[in-house]
Order: structure tokens, then sequence, then C-alpha cells
């Protein structure tokens, strides 16, 4: 999948998927932050999406029309995850509200996990809201299959559930080869989750 | 910036609480807790000593100087700045993440005078948004955007005051005429109560295994909600304002009157309520004279008038936190009346667990249904009900709880547990052996030791929250894997000291570990159906979902009928020796043995069933079965498989085992010929192995049902077992008429042809399903 990097838009306007990279980061990033924090009651830092971007930019894809606006995005993250595998994240999947419905946030999907296969990642997680009909059928048509119901996970009080894609055989054995400083990526893929954001906040002297 | 190594450890907790179940409960966590210290190990930040006064160093120079060398647009980033850390991080002067930053014509603080003179109707407006927002708080909701935004709850809780006196709307001399008057007064007496309240509130909480933002939120902001003051104080402020309300001097419509006096009297009897000083023996006697409040205060509700400008979220600026301010939740009043008679009805229900029978079983079925409950209890009724469990009196009972357990199912009347065994003295010379009673009583008590923790785990587990319970199962389940292994050598020494006594018939084969497993089955059965509860499987999944519960289940019933075949053993040889009471009392204990039995037999026919009705309507292609480009069977069958795969001895069949299972007629899409045949031959293997399942499953039930809730060690929570039952036996009858509808729809079908008929799923949670975990599909015509 992810082969031809072409697709026709609604209005016949052609998309062009271009995978994200740092030197971008001006041209991009605070479109990125706009389409993103557009669905969060809350934006995200800077330093999130850096965090991200800087770390992992090629696992990052974004859809651009002709006139190079930005019209959807995924990022990524890929770590050794502390219970063994090699863990691919997908954080962030937004798409501009005029062009959903046309696969493009399965597109840009399909080509982070193509991206994350070649990186010899052994699986893939996410977490959506148990309501996102539409998240949830986007990743469970691919192979994600729900592992975990996670109780008032984000903001806004609703439930998520955490989804799993296996890559390859023996992960559920894969047990950590020493000590991983493996940090959990519990994000997003929908409303803010507050769990990160308020902990940390708590100690920071920004009053 | 934040202390880091505060955050590390808070990141840690956080992660392992998803990897291990319950924040350091005891030694069967301990690999939590190691696992936090080998971390340190990493290339940690030295944390800050601590002592040392803070040395300010103004850093601007250098810092401008460093950023000189870099590139617009480059970056640098230390391992150290986690995820956790970007979230936390702030933008100066961004209106939604500066908290301190004021639009143009913004102000700092509210103008909102807590001293300005109240309407009665004000008073009461005023009164329930409080209720509201406390409720919304018990809910998940932080303190910041709902009690605090009270300007009132504010006044009096900042600056902290020495005395409950000095908490006034005001600090220090006020002029005579500034005085507030009575209704603000009586505002004023509310407010503490409620605040002791959530003082009480929170220390139940936190007396137990919760889990900060997931279960609830207990943070206070640096505020503190009147710790030391003792619960007299309160009330007494409460009893004052009633008089000053009732007072006749007082002009005021009485409708609004004993509108005002019930929120009181509700506040006062619930405060009671909440008092974690109380006796259990009078626990109950405090919940029912909550409810009729409850009733009156809705019935007036409508006589309030709200005060919108006493609540603010600038409040939020002041509290100890930098979260931007959030907004207020917004809570419909009726909702939030409706939680707080559950709140009610749940704790009066949790008290009814101090009158359970000293025994674990009642206990647990106690437990588990609780955690069943329709809406789930909130946190504070599972912290509730928890701290009467884990009270001395419950715990310290004069019996071993485990070992209770233990001798319902494997060890009645058994020599093994002759109290005599107790009393014998190991020989002077410790050089012979110690005689092998004696021994029964030593490895007993070594058992017994051993199995308090994992016992303990499944309790705790039992006390999270619904999604919380399914994960922690898993974890508990390995901790009983451990325990079994290790049941197997204390088995092997007693049936070792039963051959040097000649009692070797006397003794069940493997007795520990017998029982072991058959816990850790039941276990791993609830995992699975408490999947299929939070709809964690998809529709596809089904079909090999029930395939496995069918077999553990299936797995649990023979180790059941070993149980069975023992007492009825026992019960021959007391008879045959003349020990008519011994035979008498083991045949009564039969019943309760069998009626596990039967519950396995039936869930494992039941599932069997299912099993088979989704594997027809795979071929039928009757199911939603996405094509899943990036998975294959067995990489979804491992993820699935992943909480079982290290249990011993393995219950995962192996992929080609399922998969033979699951598609007895080759691929779904590409079956043999056969099936067609099958299909429409009413008497194939096809369907009478459903039709045999099913009625297994149903005569199992029936038994179970004979049987009664007492009999089944459930006599404690009698209707809801009852429900359940009834439950079980109505979903296979369902099923049935499924089966029936499945049949006559493909009668004549050939290989080219599609049914005219869908498969409905009931949805989770709608009260469609007769038992949540039971997904029993409905035949509609196409």
């Amino acid at each position: 999948m992810g082969d031809d990097t072409d697709a026709k838009g609604q209005d016949g306007d052609a998309l062009q998927y271009v995978q994200y990279h740092g030197s971008k980061e001006e041209t991009y990033l605070p479109a990125i932050r706009q389409l993103i924090s557009k669905d969060l009651s809350e934006p995200y830092s800077i330093y999130v999406y850096r965090y991200f971007l800087y770390q992992w930019g090629d696992l990052c894809y974004m859809a651009l029309d002709s006139a190079s606006e930005l019209i959807g995005v995924v990022v990524c993250k890929l770590e050794p995850h502390r219970s063994g595998p090699f863990r691919g994240y997908i954080a962030m999947l937004a798409v501009r509200e005029s062009h959903r419905g046309q696969g493009i946030a399965t597109k840009l999907v399909c080509m982070a996990i193509d991206a994350m296969v070649a990186r010899d990642a052994d699986e893939i997680a996410l977490e959506t809201e148990v309501t996102n009909k539409a998240s949830l059928k986007l990743y469970e048509r691919l192979g994600f299959l729900r592992s975990k119901r996670l109780h008032r996970y984000y903001l806004n009080g609703n439930a998520a559930f955490r989804l799993i894609l296996y890559l390859k055989e023996g992960t559920a054995l894969k047990r950590p080869l020493g000590m991983e400083p493996g940090q959990e990526g519990q994000m997003m893929g929908g409303p803010q989750k507050m769990e990160e954001y308020k902990g940390i906040a708590r100690d920071a002297g920004v009053a | 910036m934040a202390d880091p190594s505060l955050l590390h450890r808070d990141a840690t907790a956080r992660e392992t609480d998803a990897l291990t179940a319950s924040n350091g409960t005891g030694p069967a966590f301990a690999s939590a807790e190691s696992s936090r210290f080998a971390q340190t190990s990493l290339p940690l930040r030295q944390a800050p000593r601590r002592g040392a006064p803070p040395q300010i160093h103004d850093v601007t120079e250098k810092f401008t100087r460093a950023c000189q060398a870099l590139d617009v647009g480059q970056l640098v980033k230390d391992e150290y700045f986690t995820l956790f850390e970007s979230i936390g991080a702030i933008e100066i002067m961004d209106p939604k993440m500066d908290s301190g930053f004021l639009q143009p014509g913004e102000t700092l603080e509210d103008d909102f005078d807590p001293l300005a003179p109240l309407l009665p109707e004000e008073l009461i407006g005023i009164m329930d948004q409080l209720l509201g927002y406390e409720m919304a708080w018990h809910t998940g909701y932080p303190l910041s955007q709902t009690l605090f935004t009270s300007v009132y709850i504010d006044r009096l809780l900042w600056p902290e005051s020495k005395t409950i006196p000095q908490a006034q709307f005001y600090r220090g001399d006020i002029p005579v005429d500034k005085r507030p008057g009575t209704l603000l007064d009586v505002l004023r007496a509310y407010c503490l109560a409620l605040i002791k309240g959530c003082d009480y509130v929170i220390a139940k909480i936190m007396a137990r295994d919760y889990f900060e933002e997931e279960d609830f939120a207990t943070h206070t902001y640096n505020r503190v909600l009147f710790v030391q003051a003792p619960i007299d104080v309160f009330l007494r402020e409460l009893d004052a304002s009633m008089e000053m309300i009732e007072d006749p001097d007082l002009e005021i419509d009485d409708g609004i009157r004993s509108a005002i006096i019930a929120r009181l009297q509700f506040r006062k009897s619930f405060l009671c309520a909440l008092d974690p000083e109380c006796p259990l023996e009078i626990l109950s006697d405090f919940w029912p004279p909550v409810l009729p409040y409850i009733d009156q205060v809705n019935n007036t509700h409508t006589l309030g008038k709200s005060v919108p400008g006493s609540f603010s979220t600038k409040i939020q600026r002041r509290l100890a936190s930098t979260v931007p301010p959030r907004p207020i939740v917004q809570v419909e009043f009726k909702d939030a009346l409706q939680t707080l008679k559950q709140l009610c009805t749940d704790c009066e229900e949790a008290t009814r667990f101090k009158d359970l029978p000293t025994d674990p079983l009642e206990y647990q079925s106690f437990l588990w249904t609780f955690a069943s409950r329709q809406p789930a209890p909130l946190t504070y009724s599972r912290s509730y009900l928890s701290n009467i469990l884990f009270d001395p009196y419950i715990l310290n009972a004069p019996v071993s709880l485990p070992l209770e357990d233990v001798k319902s199912f494997v060890f009645h009347e058994s020599p093994i547990l002759d109290p005599s065994n107790w009393a014998l003295s190991p020989p002077r010379n410790p050089l012979m052996p110690k005689p092998p009673r004696l021994q029964f009583a030593l490895l007993i008590d070594e058992f017994v030791e051993r199995v308090g923790q994992p016992y303990l785990d499944l309790w705790v587990a039992l006390g999270q929250n619904r999604c919380r319970l399914r994960r922690m199962l898993a974890h508990v389940i390995i901790a009983w894997d451990m325990l079994q292994q290790d049941a197997v050598f204390v088995d092997a020494d007693l049936v070792a000291y039963a051959f040097q006594l000649n009692i070797s018939e006397e003794v069940m084969d493997g007795p520990l570990q017998t029982w072991v497993y058959i816990k850790k089955l039941w276990m791993i059965e609830k995992v699975i159906i408490l999947g299929f509860e939070q709809d964690i499987y998809l529709p596809d999944e089904h079909a090999g979902m029930y395939y496995f519960l069918s077999l553990m289940a299936n797995k649990r019933k023979d180790a059941l009928l070993r149980c069975v075949q023992h007492n009825n053993d026992r019960t021959v040889q007391f008879l045959r020796s003349s020990h008519f009471e011994d035979a008498q009392s083991t045949s009564e204990k039969l019943s309760f043995i069998d009626s596990e039995f039967q519950q396995a037999t039936g869930i494992s026919a039941f599932a069997k069933a299912l099993h088979g009705f989704y594997t027809i309507a795979n071929y039928l292609h009757l199911l939603p079965s996405p094509k899943r480009p990036f998975s294959t069977e067995d990489l979804r069958y491992e993820l699935r498989m992943k909480p079982f795969l290290s249990l011993q001895p393995s219950e995962v069949p192996p992929f080609e085992e399922f998969q033979a299972a699951l598609q007895p007629y080759g691929s779904y899409c590409d079956p043999s010929p056969s099936l067609y045949e099958d299909f429409k031959q009413v008497d194939s293997k096809l369907w009478s192995d459903i039709g045999a399942s099913l009625k297994a499953a149903k005569d199992a039930f029936a038994k179970v049902k004979k049987y009664g809730a007492k009999e089944s060690n459930a006599g404690g929570v009698e209707q809801a077992w009852n429900k359940e039952t009834q439950g079980m036996l109505a979903s296979c009858i369902a099923l049935g008429v499924a089966v029936a509808g499945l049949k006559s729809a493909v009668k004549d079908i050939e290989p080219s042809s599609g049914v005219q008929v869908k498969v409905e799923i009931p949805p989770a949670g709608a009260d469609k399903r007769y038992v949540e975990g039971w997904i029993v599909p409905k035949i509609l015509k196409g």
C-alpha cells in the first residue's frame, strides 16, 4: 500500500503526499498545529509537536493540495516499548473537515505504517475515543484490534480504546533487552488527554 | 521548569500502572517497585539536593549567547526531554496556555462581592449549584473546575484560617454594618460542611487503590479542607443555621424556608454518612436518612435563583496549579441528583457486606456483584466497600479466609485440616522426623502464607473500575499461575505424608493445585467475558473468543468434576466406617461443588453454542469482516492470546488447532462444498452440535438455578444472582431462536446464492443483552 503518491480530491484537485522533514518546520509546523488543535479543547505546546517531529519527522506524512496547503497530517513515533517490542505509535491524525470521507486519513496512516514496517517495527499502537466511530473504522479496516478499554482517558471524561496492530510473529513474547527507558506515548487521536498535562503542570513554576 | 526527578517518578508510576496492577499493595507488586528502582540506574539528571538554600543565577546573557550559535529552526533536544515533559510545557503569552495572560480589558480578579446580601432564592440557587459541582467532582472532574470555582468556597479556604470561626467570607475585622446577614451565615455553614465532606471523601478514597484522574481527582491545589477540625464543629454550625432559618422572626416565604432547611438537613445527614470514623457496626444506619432529603431538594429546586457571578474560572489562577483556567464543568442538576442518589444507594448496599457470613466465597460473590452494578459505582462507593472489606474486623477473621476457600473445594472434613494436627509437637530430637500429621499442619500454614498476597490481589482487582478490573485480572492471573507451580510441590509433600499414614484414599490427588487452577481459570473466563462486555472484540472475532472461553470453562469443569468425585468418595468412606455425621456434612457440601460444576458446564456449553453460531455467521458473511491489509489471522490470534501465552499448563491452543476449530469447512471465502450440504441437512453435525451444546447449557443453568444463591455461596447477593442465572437461561433461549432463524434461512442455499437475513448484534451497556458479557445476536429478515 501507499505506493502512489497522488490522489484526486473532491474538487478534482490532485493531492500530494509528502514526508515531513525538519528543514520544513517553518513552512509546515504552523499549519500542522492549526489543523490538529482544531479538534482539541486545549492546544498542545509547540514542544509536543517538536518532540515528535524532531525525532521522528520521517514518520510524519502530509497531504498537500495543489497550492501546497496542508489538508491532512499524521504524526508518529517509533521506539522500544518498555514491555519489549519495538513499538510504533500514531500520535496525531487530522484531515481538514472539508476533505473528509475521501480516504485521505487512511492513505496517510498507510504511509506511516509502511514506513514503520520498513523500519522493523514489531507493532503499532494508538488510542481513540470509544465514541469515535470513524476513527475506529479506519484503523480496524487496516487490521488493528482493540486491546484495552481505558476509563476516563480524555479531558472530556470519555473512555478510549487502545488499538494494536501486530506486524511480526512473536511480538507478544518479546521482552525488553535490559531496561529500556521507554516512555509510553499515551496521547490523543482525539481530544486532549489530561493526565500528563496536569501531572506536569502542577510542578512547573509558571503561575 | 519542573523538578525532573519528580516527573520521572510520576511518569514511571503511570507507566507501571498499565503493566502491573496496583500501587504497591504487597509482594505481588514488588516487580513494579523494583522496575522503578531499576530505572534509576539510567542516566538520569541528578536530583536536587535537599536542604541547601536555592541559589539563583541570572542566565539571560548565557542563554542569549547560546541561542545565537543556533540557526533559525535548528533544535536541540537532550535525552531527558520526554513526551511527558513536552506535554507539560507551556508557551508564554498564548492565551490558552499562559494562565497569567489577560485579554485586552480583562481583569485578573473578579469583582463579585461575597458580602453582598443574598435573597433567599439565591441562597437556594447557590446551594444547588454547589451540589451539582460536588457531584461533578465525584464523577472525576477536578475541584478546580467544579467546587473551587465558587467565590464563597474560595473565601472560606483562602487565606487559610487557624480556626473555623475565622473561616468567614471575609478576614479580620470589618465594620458591623458590613457583617454578613443571616442568609450568608447559613450559606457559610452549608459550605463549611460541604468542604469537610470533600475532605472525608478524599481521605476514604486515598486509603485505597485508586487512579488519580482516571477514577477521581484528589488534588486540592494547596487548599486545606479543614482536615484538623472534627465533625461536631460542622454539625453545630448547621444546627445553628437551621435555628436561624426556623426563627419565625425571619421574614421569609414558608416554602423557601423549608427548602433551605431541607438542604441543611441533607448536608448534615450526608456529612455524618461520609464520616470515616463511623464504626463498622452502625455504618448502615447513616445512608437511609439521606435519601428523603435528596427528594426534598429535588422537589424545591425550581424555587432557587442562580447567582452566576459567584462562580468564576479566574479563581483557578490562584490555585497551586499552572494549568490555564479551564471552563467550569457544566452539570444538569437532574443528573447531579441522580449521581448523588446512586452514591447513597451504592454505599448503603456496600454496608451489607459486614453482615455476610464469614465466608470468602460469599465475599467474592459480593465483590463481583458490586463491581457489576449498573450504573457502575463511583470511585467513592468502591473505596467505601474496600474500606469495609479491609477493615481489621473483616480481614482478621478467626479463620484463615483463603483456607476456608480451599476447604470448600477440596478439603471438606479432611484429615489434612484436622485441628489436632496443629496440636502436635515436634520431636525433642531435631534429627528425628516430624510426625506426618504435624507436617500437614506445617505445609498448610506455609501454603496459607504463600496464598495471602495473590488472594488479596484478586480482591483488590475486584474493587477497581470495570475497565481496570479486566486489565488487572490479567496480571492477577499471572500471580496465581506462579502460585499454582508452588502448589504442585506442596501437594507432592501432602500426598507423601498421607501415604505414610496410609490414608491416601482420604486425600484427593493434587488438592491445592486443583484449587488454584479452578480459581485461575475462573479469572481467565472473567477476562474474556469482560472483553465482550466492554466491546473489545469485533463481531468476526466472536466465534474465536467464545471458542476460547468454552475451552477454559471446560477445563474448570474437569477440575471441579474431580472435586465432586472426591467428595463422593469421601461420603462413601465415611458411611463405610459408620461416621454418619461426617458423611452427612460431606454430602451436604456437594451442593456447593456441584453448583460450581454445573455453572462451569453451562458456561462451557453455551460458549460452545455461540462459537458454533458465529462460525456459521462468518461463513455466510453475515458479520462485518474488514479486509485488514496489514494483518494476518495468526498475528491477530497472537495479540488476542497475549495475556495467556505464558501460563502453565499451557492454555492457548496452537494456531492450527484454533483455525481448524474456527474454519471447519476451510476458509470463509472458499468453503468446501460439504458446508452447503450440511446447511441444508437439518440433522447434520453442524446443527446438531449447536443443539446439543444449547441443551447442555440450559440443563446446567437450570440445575444451578435449582441450587439457588445460598448453596452457590452467593446468598448475600441473591437478587442479582437470580437475575444473572435467569439471564443465562434467557440467553440460551434467545440463541435457540437465532439458530432456528439461521437454519430456515439456509434451507435452500446454494454456493452461488446468498442468504436473505441479517445478524443484529445487541450493543453493550444499552440493556439489550440479558447478560452483558454474553452477546446473543438476533436474526432479522434481510
